[in-house]
């Protein structure tokens, strides 16, 4: 009967039950399409950072990535990869050489980085040839082609078809250089990397830094990035026994990884702005039904009413209401998601995060985009009912009665 | 068949009742001392302020007292917990107000079966119960209508079959017959008499109207929170 009586009195004023609803509505509506707008950015950013830069999953020789040394290498390179491959998750891997230098374009001389790629399979894990605005990637058979970043070019003075010298000192200890044709410029999104970066096919780097069937790093990108610890684990088995350390993108990219969890918690100021919305809109309605009923709720107390039960009549009240508005949110909601996530937002500048240059971002239709706003509205409807409920369940019959 | 044990069923000591004592006390009820048996049929008369609605409303628990004591049934009332009113109110006492007080969104079945429905009533009982009481006080044909819907003699009616379908052993009435024409208060009247001979139901009622006085056993005047007079028939 209590759920009887709270059910028609949601329709007895329906201009302030629809006040309530909307309140809930727009908070649980903003609070879904605020989680999936950011959760769909960080995704953006983090595929684009693993994928352009350091991959999901690295394999390195145990301590490489804490001292990076030209002699921590990696050997039979081909027959891990292949091992990694079998691994449930894994899309591709790809072997990675690194090592410093001087690179030199006519009188102008800069640090390079120079990075050996396996051209293959750098473009099936990273899409290599997308990031190359200007010229080509280099010939997967030739040696002595090089593609540099965007940002290199610019303090060498280079141009595609300079001649390149890379100058440096090999694995063992003889003087490494060569002269190499540059044939491509890349821009990967990354100013840093597109500063320093040399890329040379990964047998004429070998051949430079007399690092034979040697890589440093093996980068594996998996299918699904949620799934990145299961697939480390996994891998981590498989590899077990030899002396190289497998390590997700987390704890590769720690300080990242922190910059993404901290920007994250700025996401509660926003969920608070929204409960606080939320709340004024409950609570004045609510308070206000209470207070009006007043005379109800003493008769229901002089007739054998519990206090316990006024107490649950108006928290039903909003309970149901509140149901029924998370419904609703949750349809529009999801819908403008989908919309985001299919169709995205365009910026016409585009715009840089962490060295990284975005110009389509993407919303997420994720369960967190109906979770957390489902406890947020409820929660935060419940929470602010409690004080006129409890208001309600201590009238005195006979002084609530007298009211008019 | 006439209840012939009587038992004290109401006492109140000394109590008293006072306003916004603070600011400019006024003394609703000023040192009341009263017993009222089962089976009693008693009215509480007086002028309009000479305290018969807050009487009312103390002695059943409604309100509390500023001072006294009020014994239910030999218990306590200020001794006793919310809930345990409640529990009192619901199983005990039937109301019966001056302003009808139905929920309004409840229809007149609804409003009539409310208290036992929260006593626990099988609904087979309930629904036996209800159609008989709101025959005998002929609303027949609108068990389905909103308060709203109906005349104030029939809501009135309305209150009187939700204060006695659950058979209470006290019914407290406040001007029960305030907004009936004289063939339907006679009606109800007799009704209350009846019941009160035939089960021993208690029944108090506060009253200015001649012909409840009439029919009252008991008749206690109250003037300025006082009583007056005390008699019983």
């Amino acid at each position: 009967m209590i759920l009887k009586i709270a059910f028609r009195n949601i329709f007895r004023q329906k201009r302030r039950t629809i006040l309530t609803a909307l309140a809930m509505i727009v908070g649980f509506m903003l609070s879904s399409v605020f989680i999936g707008w950011s959760d769909g950015i960080y995704s953006n950013i983090i595929d684009m950072f693993t994928r352009n830069r350091i991959g999901h999953i690295q394999v390195h020789q145990e301590g490489y990535l804490d001292r990076p040394s030209l002699y921590k290498n990696i050997t039979v390179y081909e027959s891990i990869g292949n091992t990694i491959q079998n691994n449930e998750g894994v899309e591709a891997w790809t072997p990675r050489l690194y090592a410093a230098g001087l690179g030199s374009v006519g009188e102008k001389s800069t640090a390079v980085r120079v990075v050996g790629i396996d051209l293959m399979r750098e473009q099936n894990a990273t899409k290599f040839s997308q990031k190359v605005i200007e010229g080509r990637p280099f010939q997967d058979i030739a040696l002595n082609e090089a593609v540099i970043g965007n940002g290199l070019k610019k303090i060498l003075k280079a141009e595609i078809g300079s001649d390149l010298v890379i100058f440096s000192q090999a694995a063992d200890g003889s003087i490494a250089n060569d002269l190499y044709k540059i044939v491509g410029i890349t821009d990967s999104g990354d100013d840093i990397t597109d500063r320093t970066t040399c890329y040379l096919n990964l047998s004429a780097a070998q051949e430079l830094f007399v690092l034979e069937g040697r890589i440093h790093e093996l980068v594996v990108i998996v299918s699904d990035i949620n799934h990145v610890g299961r697939v480390t684990s996994s891998i981590k088995d498989t590899l077990r026994g030899l002396t190289l350390e497998v390590l997700p993108w987390q704890e590769v990219a720690k300080s990242f990884y922190n910059a993404m969890q901290a920007d994250k918690q700025g996401d509660s100021i926003g969920r608070f702005v929204i409960i606080l919305i939320v709340a004024m809109g409950v609570l004045n309605t609510v308070l206000m039904s209470v207070l009006e009923r007043t005379r109800e709720y003493g008769l229901l107390r002089a007739v054998g009413t519990k206090p316990i039960q006024i107490f649950g009549l108006v928290l039903c009240e909003v309970v149901i209401i509140a149901f029924a508005s998370i419904v609703i949110g949750a349809a529009i909601g999801t819908t403008i998601n989908y919309l985001l996530s299919v169709y995205g937002i365009e910026f016409i500048d585009g715009f840089t995060f962490g060295g990284m240059k975005f110009d389509k971002l993407h919303a997420e239709v994720n369960i967190r985009t109906l979770i957390i706003p489902t406890f947020t509205v409820m929660l935060s409807a419940l929470l602010v009912s409690l004080y006129p409920a409890i208001k309600a369940a201590r009238i005195l019959p006979a002084k609530a009665m007298r009211t008019r | 068949m006439e209840n012939t044990q009587k038992t004290d069923v109401i006492v109140t000591e000394e109590i008293t009742k006072v306003y916004d004592p603070d600011r400019i006390p006024i003394f609703a009820l000023n040192g009341i001392n009263l017993t009222i048996q089962s089976g009693e049929l008693t009215a509480i008369v007086g002028p309009s302020g000479s305290g018969k609605t807050t009487f009312l409303n103390i002695i059943s628990g409604l309100d509390t007292p500023t001072e006294g004591k009020v014994w239910l049934a030999g218990k306590v009332l200020s001794e006793m917990s919310g809930n345990e009113l409640s529990d009192y109110r619901r199983d005990n006492i039937g109301f019966i107000f001056q302003a009808y007080n139905l929920i309004p969104v409840l229809t007149v079945r609804e409003n009539v079966e409310y208290i036992m429905l929260l006593a626990g009533v099988p609904k087979t009982e309930r629904h036996k119960r209800v159609t008989a009481m709101l025959e005998s006080v002929g609303l027949a044909g609108v068990e389905d209508r909103l308060p709203t819907k109906l005349s104030g003699g029939q809501q009135q009616r309305v209150a009187i079959a939700r204060a006695m379908v659950s058979e209470p052993s006290i019914v407290l009435a406040d001007e029960p017959t305030a907004n009936l024409d004289s063939k339907t208060g006679s009606d109800l009247l007799e009704m209350m008499r009846k019941l009160n001979s035939d089960t021993g139901m208690t029944f108090i009622f506060s009253t200015h109207d001649p012909m409840v006085m009439e029919s009252a056993k008991r008749l206690i005047t109250l003037r300025d929170g006082k009583i007056d007079s005390d008699e019983t028939k």
